[in-house]
């Protein structure tokens, strides 16, 4: 698992220069190029001849570019969008590991004919029918590319409808066996927990923000969106409140008050009586659960700021 | 050429051994009759059970009914030599636990078809999951024979019993079993027998408007099968798992968009109509053929069980006339 901040993967068709600009002005953390979803099958030649110049619009503005390519394109998909800009590829509708070997060799060959850095670019695997979701653990496993791991649009592809809940049916079971192979193949799991009537990554602004929240309780680090309106709330969803920000460092603070001479006073610390945490008994660990917080915290705030420049060194566009 | 879809929207499941239920069972209106031997027959009557099976798959589908039969898990060689007979459309197998289970079934059932001139294959399989071995193992259950052609479960009363859980109760306590049995189910390309939550704490197996409200949920969550224990939700399941008239018109209208939206540069769009927002792409597209599909055999379905019924109703009345006339 890496420590770059990706809370918000807005794609957008690559054969869209409009998209593209706009999507340049979003905020999202990753703009993600599409050949395989977004683009109609008659458009798709013309969109991978492009792809280079479709990067240009994108790269200025301080964000992660990624392609989502077609595992059935797979040759095409890559030759096309493999360029020095590029931090890797999303692979959709995933169903065998044996897929992902082979966009790993072929990122390889890429790397190599056009002056790469060897083994720098990712692979993010989508697994959207029930073969991927049956074989995720390998497809996690089978390539050291392989950095993170998402559900994509699986209720489409799966055809999941909103139950009378409104939960989407068995996307709360997908969506922890997904959580927990990619923690126990040790990538970044990236999803929201949507919920009817949000469909396919598409929901208002508002829902995609409790998603997101909602998505980051059970264990996803990001989440993919389809339109540039989404990419706030996403980063918001993603980042650690405020209040969680406050808890976290006091909790620290009373864990260095807890040790005398180096030494820790007992293995557990008492918080009871402690104002704002109740009863709590913590330990090393959930310490250093804060410290992580604070880590992402810190680095969400980093992420905000390069963002913020990058766009402030962007050239005026001719109008 | 690919094989028909079943419609099976509503069936009884009812004990072979008790004539009122047997007798009044054509007239039903079910998509299907499950002749159980299994959990409503007592110990000391199986092998009666098992010698009834064969006269009354006849009279069950009478008004047009599949006739199927839950044998029972410790039976199988001698409940399949006794139910094997021609009209059985599947053989219901409770608590399935391991492939081996489902093969032997299926090398039994295979050597009967031959042997009793049934066409081979006919008899399908359900092989239905209801202890946690059986979740652990439902991939490989599913797997086992082509004769496995719906796959589901992971609730019930076995299911809680194995669990030791109470089974009426306002949340979902089968959710990672039930994942497990659906995923492997779309793995293989099956039939998903599966159902929306509904929360019901009564235990009730006899309220209509529940059974409708239930099969309303499943049609609009695209799930096809129904299926009860009690007369009053046949008809509820019927009506809920068969598309209305307007999700018809509906239908025919999205697919209307789909075709304009190939035209265009989009794979999606949204579009206003009658107060509400359709997205329109190539997934509600594929979603509308299905619909249209499962509305022309489920209409197909209800002209065949009427034509049942009535040829029934003219033999009976056939078959009285002399006998009437020789009492007066």
């Amino acid at each position: 698992m890496n420590d770059k901040v990706r809370r918000s993967w807005l794609l957008v068709p690559a054969s869209r220069d409009e998209r593209i600009a706009s999507a340049a002005a979003s905020n999202a953390d990753v703009v993600v190029l599409d050949l395989a979803e977004l683009v109609a099958e008659k458009d798709k030649p013309s969109a991978r001849d492009s792809f280079q110049g479709a990067i240009e619009p994108v790269k200025a503005g301080g964000v992660e570019i990624f392609a989502q390519v077609d595992p059935e394109l797979m040759y095409a998909d890559l030759r096309a969008c493999v360029w020095p800009e590029l931090a890797g590829v999303v692979v959709c509708r995933l169903e065998a590991a044996e897929q992902v070997r082979e966009a790993d060799r072929l990122l390889g060959e890429l790397e190599e004919e056009r002056g790469l850095v060897p083994g720098t670019l990712e692979i993010v695997a989508s697994v959207e029918n029930a073969q991927g979701n049956r074989a995720a653990y390998e497809i996690a496993t089978c390539s050291p590319r392989v950095t993170a791991l998402t559900l994509g649009r699986a209720e489409l592809v799966m055809d999941l409808r909103p139950e009378p809940s409104g939960e989407i049916h068995l996307y709360q079971y997908l969506m922890q066996r997904l959580v927990t192979v990619a923690n126990a193949a040790g990538v970044t799991p990236l999803g929201a927990w949507w919920r009817a009537p949000d469909r396919g990554l598409l929901a208002t602004p508002e829902r995609t923000g409790e998603a997101a929240v909602r998505g980051r309780a059970i264990g996803f680090k990001g989440s993919m969106c389809l339109l540039d309106n989404q990419a706030e709330p996403l980063n918001r969803g993603f980042s650690p409140t405020e209040r969680e920000e406050t808890e976290a460092r006091r909790l620290v603070e009373a864990w260095k008050e807890h040790f005398v001479g180096g030494v820790a006073r007992n293995d557990t610390m008492n918080l009871t009586g402690v104002e704002g945490f109740g009863q709590r008994l913590v330990g090393p660990e959930s310490v250093q659960q804060s410290r992580n917080l604070l880590d992402l915290a810190a680095r969400c705030a980093a992420k905000e700021e390069e963002k913020a420049a990058a766009v402030e060194q962007r050239p005026v566009p001719s109008p | 050429m690919a094989e028909e879809r079943k419609v099976r929207r509503s069936g009884l499941t009812m004990p072979v051994v008790t004539p009122r239920f047997v007798n009044a069972a054509w007239t039903r209106g079910c998509d299907y009759i499950n002749l159980d031997l299994e959990d409503s027959v007592p110990q000391h009557l199986k092998g009666y059970a098992r010698g009834l099976i064969k006269e009354a798959i006849d009279n069950v589908s009478k008004g047009g009914a599949e006739a199927f039969t839950r044998i029972n898990h410790d039976l199988i060689q001698a409940d399949l030599e006794g139910i094997i007979w021609p009209g059985l459309s599947k053989v219901n197998y409770p608590k399935a636990e391991h492939g081996w289970e489902i093969e032997k079934l299926d090398r039994i059932i295979t050597r009967l078809e031959r042997e009793r001139g049934i066409r081979p294959g006919t008899v399908e399989i359900g092989a239905n999951i209801e202890t946690s071995v059986g979740v652990a193992n439902s991939y490989e259950i599913a797997s086992a024979s082509p004769r496995v052609k719906e796959f589901g479960g992971a609730t019930g009363y076995d299911m809680s019993r194995d669990l030791g859980v109470e089974m009426f109760v306002g949340f979902d306590q089968f959710v990672y079993g039930k994942g497990e049995v659906e995923l492997a189910a779309r793995a293989l390309g099956l039939e998903v027998r599966a159902a929306p939550f509904t929360a019901n704490v009564t235990g009730s197996v006899s309220d209509p408007d529940r059974a409708f409200e239930e099969a309303e949920a499943a049609r609009k969550c695209g799930f096809r099968i129904g299926g009860g224990l009690h007369p009053n939700v046949v008809a509820p399941q019927v009506k809920g798992l068969t598309p209305t008239d307007e999700e018809v018109e509906d239908a025919r209208w999205v697919l209307e968009r789909a075709r304009e939206l190939e035209a265009s540069p989009d794979t999606w769009r949204e579009v206003e109509r009658n107060g509400k927002t359709w997205v329109i792409d190539r997934y509600e597209a594929a979603r509308a053929v299905e619909l249209l599909e499962w509305a022309a055999l489920c209409a197909e379905r209800d002209r065949s069980k009427e034509d049942a019924v009535a040829r029934t109703q003219e033999q009976e009345v056939a078959q009285e006339s002399p006998e009437s006339r020789r009492g007066s």
